[in-house]
């Protein structure tokens, strides 16, 4: 059997593109918006949450013949507070000045749909080890469209990548100029618009002749 | 019945297990964060005077040492006298001195302002003569980023290089965020007590000045000391 036709290939790979958890399923817009002004916060951000979505997925799969099922959404909030808090205090600890910019939003990651959604329609169902490659997956694909949104807003909106300077001085004398727009929350709606509206063009064109 | 039971035991299992967890990680960081915390500080202080340019490129180790080497921390009491740890009671007001072989360069005040959204807290440099600014910094804010945000870029610190708080007849006046640029708004001998303001940013503006004309109130009594040459070394402590 060919590796790209395992469960666990497909486990892990699907929710990088096909159905994207933020692209595919307009999940986990908010922290979007907000951490991709630079591409910095965003890569560690991306880790945070990939971080948190698979051992939350992990761990809530390992448990999930013994959550008793009337309270298991407080379970899984537990499990994933734990780890958020977790993560926030590691950021704390190793990289201080990107996680005072990112404030707020790693404690947010709490209330990020993708990982609730995920345990519940997910980890609750299968073995540890697929709930993890799911949780794996669908942080990539999170932070794929993440650090393409950075990528776009930081290059337009700062002419820098990584905080070095890209786009040359020699432009900017010949009268370019920022794009303000960009560095604001609308302008990583727009960038995400033109993803979603990308990657569906594309999906559909795979499907094309195939019946659905 | 049984159900319940199993619930209620289950949660207390995965609470202690969750609690004790946070529990380690928080014990096992506070260290690293503590050090953390302490280091932001020293370096925007450091940078207020200029020592160094982004201190985030720098090992904590050589933060350290500069910090050593360059400031001294003091308190001064309501009649603008330096007075060291030991003896401040809790109405003094925490100072730190940028010195050099006993001679005091500058002095740097702590800034703590209301912002848009959120305090404003940073370092504001004075030189000795006692009215000419020689750094500012911001080490934290909620303002928004790209508008407000942009207290913390340099090219905005950059602007209180050499701005006075003193107008041209030697009355206090603190500094002031412009609404716009200074060259185009301010008449010629008022320019050297205002700052360029930041566009779409003119709440944050008009907090920040707020704040700074209060912490610079608040230290009018030492500054004049300095003013009047009555501090010049450390040996005046």
């Amino acid at each position: 059997m060919k590796i790209t036709r395992t469960k666990a290939f497909r486990v892990f790979f699907t929710p990088i593109w096909e159905s994207n958890p933020v692209s595919g399923q307009i999940l986990g817009i908010c922290s979007a918006l907000a951490v991709t002004v630079q591409l910095k916060t965003a890569i560690v951000m991306s880790l945070a949450l990939t971080f948190v979505l698979a051992f939350s997925n992990f761990s809530i799969s390992l448990m999930r013949n013994y959550i008793p099922r009337n309270i298991r959404i407080i379970i899984e909030l537990t499990v994933i507070a734990t780890l958020v808090i977790f993560a926030d205090q590691v950021l704390r600890a190793f990289l201080y000045n990107i996680s005072k910019q990112l404030s707020i939003f790693v404690g947010l990651i709490i209330t990020n749909c993708i990982i609730l959604g995920r345990a519940e329609t997910y980890a609750l169902g299968n073995p540890p080890f697929l709930s993890l490659l799911d949780g794996l997956g669908n942080g990539l694909g999170y932070s794929q469209i993440l650090i393409t949104v950075a990528i776009l807003r930081e290059l337009f909106g700062a002419g820098k990548l990584l905080g070095y300077q890209v786009i040359p001085a020699s432009l900017y004398a010949a009268g370019y100029e920022n794009m303000g727009f960009m560095v604001l929350a609308p302008g990583a709606f727009i960038a995400i618009g033109l993803i979603v509206w990308l990657q569906k063009t594309v999906a559909k064109e795979e499907n094309d002749g195939k019946p659905h | 019945m049984f159900s319940t039971v199993k619930s209620i035991l289950f949660v207390t299992m995965l609470s202690i297990v969750c609690s004790s967890l946070l529990t380690l990680a928080a014990t096992g960081l506070k260290d690293y964060q503590l050090r953390n915390v302490a280091i932001d500080k020293k370096i925007n202080i450091l940078k207020s005077v200029r020592v160094v340019d982004d201190g985030y490129a720098l090992t904590p180790v050589i933060i350290e040492k500069l910090y050593d080497e360059n400031i001294r921390q003091a308190w001064i009491n309501v009649d603008g006298k330096i007075i060291t740890e030991q003896l401040k009671s809790e109405h003094d007001l925490p100072i730190y001195l940028y010195v050099k072989e006993h001679e005091i360069l500058s002095y740097i005040i702590p800034v703590d302002s209301n912002g848009l959204w959120g305090r404003i807290l940073g370092y504001l440099a004075i030189k000795s003569d006692g009215k000419t600014i020689s750094g500012f910094t911001v080490y934290s804010h909620s303002e928004t980023p790209g508008l407000g945000g942009e207290i913390e870029t340099s090219w905005f610190q950059n602007n209180f290089l050499g701005k006075e708080i003193l107008d041209e007849k030697g009355n206090f006046v603190a500094v002031t965020i412009a609404k716009g640029s200074v060259e185009k708004r301010i008449p010629k001998h008022r320019q050297k007590n205002f700052v360029d303001g930041i566009s779409g940013a003119t709440m944050t503006g008009r907090f920040l000045s707020d704040g700074l004309t209060q912490a610079l109130i608040e230290y009018e009594v030492f500054s004049k000391r300095f003013r009047n040459q009555e501090i010049t070394t450390l040996k005046d402590f």
